[in-house]
């Protein structure tokens, strides 16, 4: 029943693990860049792996849980801070079951998993969005919000506008799975 | 659009057939699956309308707070730590501090301290608002609703407020102590109970009151007075006669002058407005409605606010007060205790148009292998081919999905729309659609009217692998077919090259296709709506509810082993809006 959502064999790459990357995405620093299994990054996506706090070591800058999308022209940055005098990047953790619209602007500290985000979305730095929530099209939440678990923001600036009901873990989770599904590639 | 299918919800109404789905006002009883909620005890859907709702706790959007509800009153239903609203956007304000003092001479400014240097403002990142302009400054950067407190204690309106908190309260008290006597010795239930009744006392004895005293010889009527208390009930009579007089009430400011302190009206706002330069500098509706006293008309004397509770809230049936929804005690988890929503007990349906989904995934193959350009009119093309054009024929499918745990038996029925002219209704016939006044249908829609069956759900890996994968239609899918289908089609189903419309398609896992057909009035016009019923029955091997479920434990258990599994029926209705008709163009 469900339509396939085809793309070009060449275009994406996919991993052991099931996740499917765009070579037209621009990965930087994927050596810092975490996707849990099923992931999918569309064409056009720029993912800043590189700005990584300053420090020794390895560390994450941006981690992804399983079955996320993240969209056609998404820009994901991770937030930064001048805290006591020093400039410092802090890391994004973004949970699973999240889709993030196309040409969003991603800039949040943390998402947590079921998260759907719409297109042409900012979110911004350093904005903590619980489970469940939801970001409809064309919001511009500002720095430092808090979006609450299941959760409707929309407008400019981002307000609150309705609870969404008790069963959205379970939709989203099905929608997710399904999308991955259906994202099939085309032999020509 | 998409086809939709909703749920129709009778909300405790008597008749349980839904409204016909061409009025405009039948969307209002129709949601969605995954809004409803559904009861074990009445075996019946429950919509957000008709469930009542209890507050189980309250939280701060911003810090996440979980509020004890004591709090929540002393309060005022705010968050009581550093949470504030800008008063021009809503959004939440940041504490930042002020620069630090620059030296003088050009060299970078020294950080005196690591949290910054006092004096600390608000300020909002989205419209640049900061509370200075207001002139609310804060020492330090913690604790900001503490160090608000003594302004707003002394804020007119709070000081009114208290004012008449102390004049209303020896009324109240009175009138409390009146009916608590009276109600006194009986049962002794919990104290949110007698608090409870205490209050709609207090109403049932100014009203009796009331009563009392336009009715000659109409006395109080006590039906739990005891023996005892005698003088506490002879008590009762003087103060109930006088309980609705109350002394008069002055406020503390006269109303006329109060507008100087800026309670709003009077000389002073006419005053200003008659040296307004920019409509933007008055405060708009939406921003002053968020305080419960009248706040300045200037938009820059907007206070900032702060952040107003949100609760977390457990349902129950309104029925018998069984609990549908019940939340866990962490304000921001999303796991619930009780959770009975109607996507774990009711099919889920979805429609669909085959034909639509064949050109939508043309178009998006054609996109991928040609240009762009070429790829706009092509798309444009299948859009319109992709519509409901009138005059035509169309399949659809349903698909079912079953969520129970054992498999069920599906009916499905078109609930016939009643006509209230005199003619008959004709299912096969096209029907223009001239006269408003007529309610046919302009579409007739056949399903398949046998049942069929659906198995049960389990999880992915426990399926065998049996996808009757058949257009063709196998030995029982090809009776449905038959059966179903509306009479004067052609009789050669099997293999003979026609593929079968009505009917069970297909058949995987927990899911089963069901396909029908609308046939499109020529002169149809709006939505291809129709009201279907929904029946279905399952074994359940669960015991039948008992009222004292909690008495028997053991021997309601052997009886169980001893009863037969019983068959149980449910039916609902749902509205299958297929999409918009898309007018056959007049050649005049």
């Amino acid at each position: 029943m469900d339509a396939p959502i085809y793309y070009s064999k060449t275009e994406f790459i996919e991993t052991d693990t099931g996740n499917k990357v765009s070579r037209r995405a621009t990965i930087a620093g994927p050596q810092n860049i975490i996707l849990g299994g099923k992931t999918i990054i569309s064409s056009n996506a720029i993912i800043r792996g590189d700005l990584r706090r300053t420090g020794a070591g390895h560390a994450v800058v941006i981690s992804l849980g399983r079955y996320c999308v993240v969209g056609e022209g998404c820009v994901m940055r991770p937030p930064y801070k001048t805290y006591r005098g020093n400039f410092n990047y802090y890391p994004m953790k973004i949970g699973d079951h999240v889709h993030i619209g196309a040409n969003s602007v991603v800039e949040a500290a943390t998402i947590g998993s079921h998260v759907e985000i719409g297109k042409n979305c900012v979110i911004g730095k350093f904005t903590i969005i619980k489970d469940c929530a939801r970001v409809a099209d064309n919001t511009i939440v500002p720095p430092n919000t808090v979006i609450p678990a299941l959760a409707l923001f929309a407008g400019s600036p981002g307000r609150f506008v309705e609870d969404l009901p008790e069963s959205t873990q379970e939709t989203v989770e099905a929608q997710t799975k399904r999308y991955y599904t259906r994202f099939q590639p085309l032999d020509r | 659009m998409p086809p939709t299918v909703d749920y129709h919800c009778p909300c405790l109404s008597r008749s349980a057939l839904p409204p016909p789905p061409h009025l405009p006002s039948s969307s209002f009883n129709f949601h969605a699956l995954n809004e409803l909620f559904f009861c074990e005890e009445c075996d019946a859907v429950r919509c957000n309308r008709c469930v009542s709702v209890e507050v189980s706790g309250y939280y701060c959007p911003n810090c996440l707070f979980e509020v004890p509800s004591a709090s929540v009153r002393a309060e005022k239903n705010r968050c009581a730590r550093n949470c504030f609203m800008c008063p021009d956007c809503r959004n939440t304000l940041s504490v930042v501090p002020s620069d630090p003092p620059d030296p003088g001479d050009g060299r970078m400014a020294i950080p005196i301290s690591t949290i910054g240097e006092p004096p600390f403002f608000l300020y909002c990142n989205h419209c640049r608002w900061d509370s200075a302009e207001v002139g609310i400054t804060f020492e330090k950067p913690t604790g900001l609703a503490a160090q608000l407190q003594k302004f707003e204690d002394s804020a007119p309106d709070s000081l009114e407020f208290e004012r008449l908190k102390e004049h209303f309260e020896p009324v109240i008290r009175a009138s409390s102590l009146s009916s608590s006597t009276t109600t006194a010795p009986a049962a002794h239930p919990s104290s949110a109970a007698h608090s409870h009744r205490v209050r709609t006392n207090s109403i049932t004895a100014a009203a009796s009151a009331a009563l009392a005293r336009d009715i000659p010889g109409v006395g109080k009527h006590n039906p739990l007075a005891r023996s005892g208390n005698r003088a506490g009930a002879g008590g009762n009579k003087d103060k109930t006669a006088n309980q609705d007089e109350m002394p008069e009430y002055r406020s503390r400011v006269d109303v006329t002058s109060a507008s100087k302190l800026g309670s709003g009206g009077g000389e002073i706002d006419v005053e200003y407005m008659r040296h307004l330069e920019n409509v933007g500098e008055v405060a708009s509706l939406e921003q002053r409605w968020m305080n419960s006293w009248a706040t300045p008309l200037q938009a820059a004397e907007l206070k900032p606010l702060r952040i107003p509770l949100h609760s977390k809230r457990s349902k129950r049936c309104p029925v018998c007060a069984h609990i549908l929804i019940k939340p866990e005690q962490k304000a921001q988890s999303v796991r619930y205790k009780i959770k009975l929503v109607a996507s774990n007990y009711l099919p889920a349906i979805t429609a669909a148009l085959p034909h639509q989904q064949d050109a939508v995934g043309d178009s998006s193959k054609r996109t991928l292998s040609k240009s762009t350009a070429a790829a706009a009119v092509a798309a444009e093309e299948e859009r319109s081919a992709a519509g409901i054009h009138a005059g035509k024929t169309y399949p659809f499918h349903l698909a079912l999905t079953n969520m129970l745990y054992d498999p069920i038996q599906v009916r499905l029925t078109v609930q016939r729309v009643h006509a209230p002219a005199a003619l008959p209704p004709s299912s096969g016939r096209a029907s223009p659609d001239k006269a408003p006044t007529t309610r046919r249908p302009p579409f007739a829609v056949s399903l398949p009217s046998s049942s069929f069956p659906i198995a049960a759900f389990a999880e992915a890996w426990e399926y065998e692998d049996d996808e009757d994968d058949d257009m063709f239609g196998l030995d029982d899918d090809d009776e449905f077919g038959i059966a179903g289908r509306v009479a004067g089609r052609d009789k050669d189903a099997r293999g003979a090259g026609k593929v079968k419309m009505v009917g069970v398609l297909e058949k995987k896992a927990n899911v089963t296709v069901v396909g029908g057909e609308v046939v499109i009035g020529k002169e149809a016009r709006g939505n291809v709506k129709f009201n279907m019923l929904v029946s279905y029955t399952y074994r359940s091997d669960d015991p039948a509810p008992s009222e004292s479920n909690d008495a028997d434990g053991p021997p309601s258990r052997a009886a169980v082993a001893n009863k037969p599994p019983e068959i149980k029926t449910f039916a609902f209705y749902t509205v299958v809006d297929l999409g918009p008709i898309i007018p056959r163009e007049e050649s005049r």
